[in-house]
This record gives C-alpha cells, sequence and structure tokens, in this order.
C-alpha cells in the first residue's frame, strides 16, 4: 500500500477541475435552498444548459467560444425563469418534483437522437475551445507539467483551475455581498415562512424567483467551465446524482454558510478519491482473498461514492450542521 | 390633556351601522368550510384611528376573517375597501405594502433571524431589498442605520433589548408575541390587525402592551385586535364587533356591547354556563 499516492491522489481531487465545477453548483444551490429555502433537485438542469449552451453555439453554429458562454449562461437564465414563472407558487415538495423533472427533460431532449443535428444526441459534442487555452499564461509544452508526483497537472488543467477557481471566489464574493445585505434578509425571512414576509409587504414570489436565477447562473457558469474543461459535453454527465453529490458538498461544508459549499465540495472530491484509490490498491493487494478483490474490481467508483453517502449519514447524525455551521441554528425549529 | 369626544362615541350600537371616517368597510363577505358557513357578514365598517376590538366564541370565524380582508385566504363572494380603496382579490404583500399589518395567532417568528432582523425585516421600502442595489452597501446603510434605530426602540419598548442579537427561536411563546406586534409596528402601518397579541404574555408586559396599542390609535393608527378575555377588551377597546357562527350579532362602545342580550347568550352566556358546571 502506497498511501503517500492515495493522498495525492485524493488532494489532486479535491482542487481538482471536478471539485470547483462541483463547488458552483453548491454554492447556486446554497443560494436556492439554504438561503431562499428552495428545496431545487433540478440544479444539474442549469449545468446541463450552461455546457450545451457553449458547446453548441461553437460545435454547431461555429459562434465565437465567447459567445458561447454567454448563450450558456443565458440559457440557464431562461431555465430558471421558464421552470420559476408556474412552480414557485407550489408547495415546497411540488416544486422540488417539478425540478427534477425539468431537470431530466432537458437532458432526455439533448440526448435524443432527433437531436443529432444540434447537440451531437446520444453522443457527446465536442467543440475546440482553444479560445480559452490561448490566454493561458503557463507553459503548456508536452514535458511541462506543475506539481510534483502524482499531485501534478499539464499547463492546460492548471489554467482551467486558475480560472475556475477566481470564479468560485468571486462568485462567493458576491454571494456573501448580496446575502447580508436587507435583501438577504428577506430571502432568509421567505425560506423561515412566507407567509411571515408576506404579511410584511416582500413579494415573496419575486425575491424566490431572483434566488432562482441567481443561483441557476452559478451552476449554469459551472457547467460553462465543465464544457471548457472537457472540449464539450455528453448528456451522459448530467444525471440527477449530480444534483444530489452538489447537496452532499452544501450539506458536508454546511448549509446557508458562506464558504461551506466551496469546503464540502473540495471535501466531497477528497473523500471521494481517497476512498477510490484506496480500494484500487486494496484489490492488487497478494493478501486479499480472491473473492473480495474480485468484489472491489471495477465498482470501485462506485463504493466510493456510496462510502461518501456514509460519511454523510454520520454526519447527519454527528454534525448536522456541516463543517462550518452553527449547531445552536440547526437545533432551532419552527 | 384634553381630549375631544371621539366622533365614534355617536355612532348608534348597531349592527352594520355606517361609521363617520371608516378605514375598512366589509360587504357581503362570505367564506364556507364544506358547507359550513366560517364568515358571512352583511355589512361591516371599521373607524380610523380608533381601537376595535373584534370578540367572539371559539370558531366564531375572527380568525378566518382577519385572513380574507389581508388576502391570505380567498373569499367566496363579497368586497371590501381598506382607507378608501377596493382591497378585494389584493395579495396580501400588496395590502400589506398599503400600510394593512396583520400578525398571526400562531406567531411567526422567523427563528433562525435574530430578533432585531425580525424587526428589520418590518421597515417599508428598504433600498437595500431591491437585488441591483444589495450588493452595494453605500447604497442602503444610511437607511439601513436609521431602520436600525428604530427597531432598537421598538424592542426597548418590548423589553427585549437583551434578546436584541439572540436568534428568534431561542424566544419563549409570549416573547414571540411581542417580538411579532414590535415588527408589525416597524412596518408603520395604517391599520394593524392583531391576532390574540396577549395570549401567553405576562400580565405586566400585556399592560405595556395595551398601552401601547391605546397610544397607537392615539397617534392616528388604527388597530383591530381579537381578543378572548373580556375585562382585556373593555379597558381597552373603542368599539367592539362581536361575532358568533361568522356573523356579526352585535357591535358599539363597550358598556353596550357587554350588555346586549345576544352577546351575553352567545357568548358570555356559554362562559357562564361553562363555569357552574
Amino acid at each position: 500500500m502506497e498511501f503517500d499516492i492515495i493522498i495525492t491522489n485524493a488532494a489532486r481531487a479535491a482542487v481538482g477541475p471536478e471539485a470547483l465545477i462541483l463547488a458552483l453548483a453548491a454554492i447556486g444551490l446554497n443560494m436556492h435552498f439554504g438561503y431562499t429555502g428552495l428545496l431545487n433537485f433540478g440544479q444539474v438542469g442549469f449545468m446541463l444548459l450552461g455546457a450545451y449552451g457553449t458547446s453548441v453555439a461553437v460545435a454547431t453554429f461555429g459562434w465565437s467560444l465567447w459567445l458561447g458562454v454567454l448563450l450558456g449562461l443565458i440559457l440557464a437564465t431562461a431555465f430558471a425563469i421558464t421552470l420559476g414563472l408556474p412552480t414557485l407558487r407550489l408547495h415546497a415538495l411540488l416544486f422540488a418534483i417539478v425540478t427534477i423533472a425539468a431537470a431530466e427533460i432537458v437532458r432526455i431532449l439533448v440526448g435524443s437522437t432527433d437531436a443529432i443535428g444540434l447537440t451531437g444526441g446520444p453522443l457527446s459534442i465536442s467543440f475546440d475551445a482553444g479560445a480559452f487555452y490561448d490566454l493561458n499564461p503557463y507553459p503548456d509544452g508536452p514535458n511541462d507539467r506543475y506539481g510534483a508526483g502524482t499531485f501534478e497537472f499539464t499547463g492546460q488543467q492548471l489554467w482551467v483551475m486558475t480560472v475556475g477557481w477566481t470564479l468560485v471566489a468571486l462568485v462567493s464574493v458576491g454571494v456573501f455581498l448580496l446575502v447580508r445585505s436587507p435583501w438577504g434578509r428577506v430571502l432568509k425571512s421567505i425560506r423561515e415562512d412566507q407567509d411571515a414576509a408576506r404579511s410584511l409587504g416582500k413579494n415573496v414570489f419575486t425575491y424566490k424567483l431572483q434566488a432562482l436565477v441567481i443561483g441557476g447562473l452559478i451552476a449554469g457558469l459551472g457547467g460553462v467551465l465543465d464544457a471548457i474543461k472537457t472540449s464539450g459535453a455528453d448528456p451522459n454527465g448530467f444525471r440527477p446524482q449530480v444534483t444530489f453529490f452538489a447537496y452532499a458538498a452544501l450539506l458536508l461544508g454546511g448549509l446557508a454558510t458562506y464558504i461551506g459549499p466551496v469546503l464540502g465540495a473540495i471535501l466531497f472530491w477528497f473523500l471521494r478519491e481517497l476512498i477510490e484509490s484506496f480500494l484500487r490498491q486494496l484489490v492488487a493487494q497478494t493478501w486479499l482473498p480472491d473473492a473480495i478483490a474480485n468484489f472491489f474490481d471495477g465498482a470501485e467508483g462506485i463504493i466510493s461514492v456510496g462510502m461518501v453517502g456514509l460519511a454523510l449519514i454520520l454526519l447527519m447524525l454527528f454534525r448536522p450542521q456541516g463543517i462550518v455551521g452553527s449547531r445552536n441554528e440547526m437545533q432551532l425549529n419552527g | 390633556m384634553v381630549e375631544s369626544v371621539q366622533p365614534i362615541l355617536t355612532v348608534p350600537a348597531e349592527v352594520g351601522t355606517p361609521k363617520p371616517n371608516p378605514i375598512l368597510v366589509v360587504d357581503c363577505l362570505e367564506r364556507s368550510f364544506d358547507g359550513l358557513k366560517a364568515v358571512d357578514i352583511d355589512h361591516l365598517e371599521i373607524e380610523r384611528g380608533v381601537v376595535t376590538s373584534l370578540i367572539g366564541p371559539n370558531g366564531a370565524g375572527k380568525t378566518t376573517l382577519f385572513n380574507l380582508l389581508s388576502g391570505f385566504e380567498q373569499a367566496d363572494k363579497g368586497r371590501w375597501q381598506f382607507d378608501g380603496q377596493p382591497a378585494t382579490h389584493t395579495s396580501p404583500d400588496k395590502l400589506a405594502r398599503r400600510g394593512m399589518i396583520r400578525t398571526f395567532q400562531l406567531t411567526k417568528s422567523l427563528s433562525k433571524l435574530t430578533v432585531l432582523d425580525n424587526v428589520l425585516l418590518g421597515a417599508p421600502d428598504q433600498q437595500g431589498e431591491r437585488l441591483w442595489a444589495a450588493p452595494f452597501q453605500s447604497k442602503w446603510q444610511q437607511q439601513e442605520q436609521a431602520n436600525r434605530q428604530r427597531a432598537e426602540e421598538l424592542l426597548e419598548r418590548f423589553n427585549l433589548t437583551h434578546m436584541c442579537h439572540e436568534l428568534a427561536g431561542t424566544l419563549s411563546g409570549g416573547q414571540r408575541k411581542l417580538l411579532e406586534v414590535a415588527r408589525a409596528l416597524m412596518a408603520n402601518p395604517v391599520l394593524i390587525m392583531l391576532d390574540e397579541p396577549m395570549a401567553g404574555v405576562n400580565p405586566a408586559l400585556g399592560q405595556s402592551l395595551m398601552r401601547h396599542i391605546t397610544q397607537l390609535a392615539f397617534e392616528g393608527v388604527s388597530v383591530v385586535f381579537i381578543e378572548h378575555a373580556m375585562e382585556v377588551v373593555t379597558g381597552l377597546s373603542d368599539w367592539i364587533v362581536v361575532l358568533a357562527q361568522g356573523q356579526v350579532i352585535a357591535e358599539g362602545p363597550p358598556w353596550k356591547v357587554i350588555h346586549d342580550e345576544a352577546v351575553v347568550d352567545a357568548y358570555l352566556g356559554g362562559q357562564q354556563e361553562n363555569r357552574q358546571r
């Protein structure tokens, strides 16, 4: 067992592009659920539209990458509005059901064979993200590597990470500025009791829609980065579990906290890769009985997600407020 | 201090009687639940700038009437005016912005907000509540400071200063009632509708709350409140409206209403029977 490799693998995942994309999804979800109390189970739909907006604009329409980014963000906003207008007046649980269905609808639509000409359908779509990498200040020759051992990135990866984490920081500051304002106070009052907010003259529907759009845009930005990172998009990358990973990250870090979703996303990928790496090494051990080795072999990824789920359950039992949340606040009910 | 005779005192104590300067005018209001008429009012006027109390036995439709008038429940039929303008089919938040502020029988304190934030939420026309202005503190800080000062004054009046920075969820039931009244006052109401504001509040604080309510009316705010305890109502109100089975069975100044036969039968009579058992 080479534990140093397991740890560096995990650390690599914790700061890598996947973690920052998850962080953006979780920050958006925090805006929805953490501050406004909107039970959005369709966060992945916003990410999909960000990713496909960018990909389709560049690959199918032949637009520039930057126009593609803009289209991705516009589509995420449009999704928030079309989703929100008819459903935000519904009960919280009905809203949750509609959101998960809406996200599935867009995934099935872009992945359908009828959409091959536009989105590539069930095949993935790919485009040239050169305009993004042209700005890369890190030398990116075939031998350029950054980091040490398995904690190592190419120049391109490092550039995605630099831009991505900068965006995570900017978005976090933006959310902080919004939420500490009287506007944020209204959001929290809606989360606590929307009739109380109404009785004090707040137009609850408008605030919910604003929160839905902002959180959706942030997730859409995550989708855009995902498309740039992989130079394309694949409908299978936007299954409902992505939303639940974002929830896991949010709950791990701490609901309705500024830094919680970011820490949670980092921790989520750290744990996931830690367990997966560990299992992969375990399977290779000669002392392990074949039956057990065969059981784990090839299932490391799935099992590690399951273990993260288990960690989440334990967290809810022993530290329900997440890493940075306040326990006092968590224990207040009604 | 010399008070002129209030015009309300010249109004005859009859059901549906017109008032000299009504803040609320209700016509043919009906609301049924499964065929049972919870509210069925032909005509009712609430006078401006006085304390009107709404009494009646349990299930008389008092809270339902509040819910209908404030837009939280839909009426089956009927129409009403608030402050001279139609108020039928108007959303609760719009009515609140027009100055009709209500509280709830089961308090709606916002548990995970501080006591101060609860009160601050009540402030009307906040610049910082607009999305575009929210990120720029300089645009709303001055107003927020002024609101904060007013909120702290209100909290002091209701003996909640020491809880100012605690989460509202840590308050006792009585304190939550007071918090809700403070929050409603923060909204600068034209008409304040209090649903059992004294329930669960300790007597000393209840007294101070009552003084506060009379003071409000003196300042020109119209007050309507629902209350069970007859002794509270008589000492405090300028006018009493008695509801039973959704209908107004009597209205008038306190000294007339408490001797009204219909009231004694429907409300006090019922209580006395209970006591004899």
